[in-house]
């Protein structure tokens, strides 16, 4: 079974049509990526799978229960989590409490006013796992703002990592950085699938990125899908290149 | 009994054009640059007073037109003198300077002015009353609907016709993207103040011709103006006549039936609008949060 | 909701040595009865600090730590005081169930009320907590037979304190009254410290933080901004209450819309990023209050020049500066 099944999503906003029916389906443990020209909806088709608003038609099942109405935080609590185009954390804390605060939120203590001995030994193992698994130990007490944007994009995917999420959705995770730190972002990414075995959807521009990490792409333009497969076929199908090159008159 | 609701109404629609006039000031101020003005009353009152002092010159109607201007000059000179400084930070520092600002012009005006209220006269034809069955309509009650009217089809035509109205209209909704235009937000910030401050002038020419001049005549329009805004939608200048109005009249006809709750009706209609339809009458979704 | 990146004003979240600064706030404190009156102040004038101390702390959980404006929490602590005076003239005379009225009353209305506005962000929540306490401010203006309308609550004063071994005089022994109003602020002030360690308290400076991260990490945002506020109420409640006993009387204008802005000011200028700021903003304001309006008749224009003078120049705050004074 799919963990994720998106049936002929499609989003209007008035009277333009962000997302035009577009279905896909992602494998637990799949990489998938999502690409396609500016305007194709990308950005459109992630806020609905995330809940951030609902389709005007259309269904999305979530391991096999249907999310399509469900507020963010029941799809949270469900086990999907995401990151942002632009990076969202909480600046003036530093990495640590970022952290702490998905572990808490993931344990269910978030409205607790008290928690014992035992809990917080809980919490603080949840922090660490992610600080090692993202590669921040050394950064742990800085304060996120301060960080170089490549680390801030770690941080913000280690806390997202605290939810223990069955679907991580990343959000052009190298937008705006440099050689360097796409590097590290994307062997980041890396490491997260092939050893973690996290599913995990992203976006992106980049395509050395997208061609070496995705088992799968799906292309959009337009508001539709365009195309679908492995990184081989999409490299050699002429739709492809023909959304992303013009025609080759 | 008919002539009581109508003495009510009357009074009503006259008090709900003092919160129009206020309210449609604030409205626009709120919306473009994300500013309460709390000194807004104050503007108002500053208004009434600056007539006052230019009267003897220039006359009534001379007063009338100049009063409003200077008012707004006002407005333009502390816009660009303190609130533009604290647009790019966190709101609570403009409602605060507003608030401060607010103090301080209450107690200029009753240093300069004294703190007793001060009779103005207004023109003899514009005094007498309509008839001797309705006494309570006098010309310049007439005369003042009258030229609220004009100032708000005014104000709507400015925005809908004029490059800078409709500018403001554009950054209300988007204000990053009519910057990359290459519009100059900051100036436009600035002449939204000086229309707003200007409305507040007008009414405070206007109020002192009913109800005479003291420090903080404003203050007891200040708070039915923020509930004409909730009432009639944040983001909406149509929603915010219409919240003006109806909170004007309904508190005149509760007067009717029963006096003693007039100023509770009005916060009982906002709590009913919160309650069913949280953005207001006219508000757009989302603009509220 | 405001992140770093539009705020221009940034400060750490906990001060560099937060016990130091405890400590010399309490030494301060468990002092004064003996270098007040040296100074030439008066009792009854820290307490008074004390009262609006503990209100803009109170105040300051959603300002500094939940970034949420409410521009009327007057009304709570107005609501507190009449409910102390109510409680001590119809229903007992006794002082610690007069705090447990005024915190009743002021909590629970402040809770209803807090459920309409939740969903509420930036001016339009301070609009709309302005407009709802000036109805708090115009019923208790209105219903001259229960609260004496404009003159205010009289004919009320605290009871002393029985401790079962012992009676305790606070209600003419001013210095033990003192003691009292700072027993009762320690023990409020040092809730206020745990629930902000909690992990309760940690998703709300998350959701001043970045409301968006704040959801996706799965926290309901507007049920904790709802709860955060219902407990600043409670507690600014238990201020006013307390500002009851202090004066044996409930004025009406404890209520108004003024008293929220110098709330709001006490708190800016004293620090909203600092635990304790609001409270050396009390002070500040308290002092420079009382010696201005002893000087002049004109006190008004000094107190908004004071409103103008911080946001334009120390939008810090005291503690602000100099916790960004240490770090470097």
């Amino acid at each position: 079974m799919s963990m994720l099944d998106i049936r002929n999503v499609t989003k209007q906003f008035g009277s333009l049509v962000a997302v035009n029916s577009v279905s896909m389906q992602v494998a637990a443990g799949e990489l998938r990526a999502i690409i396609g020209p500016n305007g194709a909806g990308k950005t459109t088709f992630f806020n609905m799978i995330s809940g951030f608003f609902s389709p005007t038609a259309g269904d999305i099942v979530f391991d096999g229960t249907t999310v399509t109405k469900l507020a963010v935080a029941e799809r949270v609590a469900m086990g999907m989590a995401r990151t942002f185009q632009i990076t969202e954390i909480f600046p003036e804390l530093t990495v640590r409490e970022n952290i702490r605060i998905g572990v808490e939120s993931a344990l269910g203590l978030r409205q607790r006013f008290w928690i014992g001995a035992a809990q917080k030994a809980a919490v603080n193992r949840g922090i660490d796992e992610a600080l090692i698994l993202t590669g921040l130990t050394v950064n742990a007490d800085r304060l996120v703002g301060e960080l170089s944007h490549g680390d801030q994009r770690a941080a913000e995917i280690a806390t997202a990592l605290t939810l223990k999420p069955r679907l991580l959705l990343l959000d052009e995770p190298t937008a705006g950085m440099g050689e360097h730190e796409t590097y590290a972002v994307a062997n980041l990414i890396r490491r997260l699938h092939k050893n973690s075995a996290y599913t995990i959807v992203l976006i992106e521009h980049d395509m050395r990125v997208v061609f070496n990490l995705a088992d799968k792409i799906t292309v959009l333009g337009e508001g539709k899908m365009l195309a679908e497969g492995t990184p081989d076929e999409i490299a050699a199908n002429p739709i492809v290149q023909e959304a992303y090159l013009g025609k080759a008159e | 009994m008919l002539q009581l609701v109508l003495y009510n109404v009357t009074n009503g629609l006259i008090i709900g054009a003092f919160y129009v006039l206020m309210a449609l000031g604030l409205s626009l101020i709120l919306n473009l640059s994300n500013v309460i003005n709390f000194a807004h009353g104050n503007f108002l009152a500053l208004g009434g007073y600056i007539a006052f002092v230019l009267t003897p010159f220039l006359g009534y109607w001379g007063a009338l037109i100049v009063s409003p201007l200077i008012t707004a000059l006002f407005g333009f000179a502390i816009e660009r003198l303190m609130i533009r400084r604290v647009y790019s930070r966190d709101p609570v520092y403009s409602l605060l300077l507003t608030f401060g600002l607010a103090f301080i012009m209450q107690d200029a005006c009753r240093y300069i002015w004294g703190p007793s209220g001060l009779q103005t006269s207004i023109p003899d034809i514009l005094s007498a009353p309509l008839s001797a069955d309705l006494f309570f309509i006098t010309w310049y009650r007439i005369f003042m609907v009258a030229l609220v009217i004009a100032a708000v089809s005014g104000l709507f035509a400015f925005l809908r016709f004029t490059r800078v109205g409709i500018r403001i209209r554009a950054g209300t909704l988007d204000l990053d993207t009519v910057s990359i235009l290459g519009v100059n937000v900051g100036m436009l910030r600035s002449l939204n103040f000086a229309v707003g401050s200007l409305l507040a002038g007008l009414a405070g020419v206007l109020a002192a011709g009913q109800v005479g001049l003291n420090p903080n005549m404003g203050d007891d329009l200040l708070m039915p103006s923020f509930i004409a805004i909730i009432v009639g939608g944040v983001g909406s200048l149509t929603g915010t006549l219409c919240g003006g109005l109806l909170i004007g009249v309904a508190g005149a006809l509760t007067t009717v039936f029963w006096p003693a709750a007039s100023e509770a009706v009005i916060y009982v209609i906002m709590l009913v609008v919160l309650i069913l339809r949280p953005r207001g009458l006219m508000g757009q979704e989302g603009m509220m949060s | 909701m405001s992140t770093a990146t539009t705020t221009a004003v940034t400060t750490p979240v906990m001060p560099a040595r937060p016990w130091l600064t405890t400590a010399i706030i309490f030494a301060a404190l468990l002092t004064v009865p003996v270098w007040l009156p040296m100074l030439g102040g008066y009792t009854a004038l820290a307490g008074r600090v004390l009262v609006l101390g503990l209100a803009a702390m109170s105040f300051n959980l959603l300002l500094g730590f939940t970034g949420v404006m409410s521009f009327g929490h007057a009304a709570y602590f107005g609501l507190g005081a009449y409910g102390a005076g109510l409680t001590l003239k119809y229903i007992a005379p006794s002082t610690p169930l007069a705090m447990v009225g005024g915190v009743l009353l002021g909590g629970i209305l402040g809770s209803l009320f807090g459920r309409l506005i939740a969903q509420r962000r930036g001016v339009y929540f301070a609009m709309v907590t302005v407009a709802f306490g000036q109805i708090a401010f115009y019923v208790t203006y209105s219903w001259d037979s229960l609260t004496g309308g404009y003159d205010g609550l009289r004919g009320f004063s605290r009871a002393p304190l029985n401790l079962g071994f012992t009676t305790i005089d606070i209600t003419n022994n001013s210095t033990y009254f003192y003691y009292f109003l700072l027993f009762v602020f320690a023990v409020a002030t040092g809730l206020q410290a745990l629930l902000l360690a909690s992990p309760f308290g940690r998703t709300l400076v998350a959701i001043r933080e970045n409301e968006r991260r704040a959801r996706f990490l799965g926290i309901p945002i507007e049920r904790h901004i709802w709860m955060s506020f219902s407990i600043s109420c409670c507690f600014t409640a238990l201020a006013g209450a307390l500002y009851a006993l202090l004066n044996n009387f409930a004025d009406p204008m404890g209520l108004h819309y003024s008293l929220s802005g110098e709330i709001v000011i006490m708190t800016v200028m004293g620090g909203m990023r600092a635990f304790w700021g609001p409270l050396i903003g009390a002070a500040l304001f308290v002092v420079l209050q009382d010696y201005i309006s002893s000087m002049t008749v004109n006190w008004m224009s000094f107190v908004g020049l004071i409103f103008v003078l911080v946001v334009l120049f120390f939008p810090r705050g005291l503690l602000g500066m100099l916790q960004k004074g240490t770090e470097k």
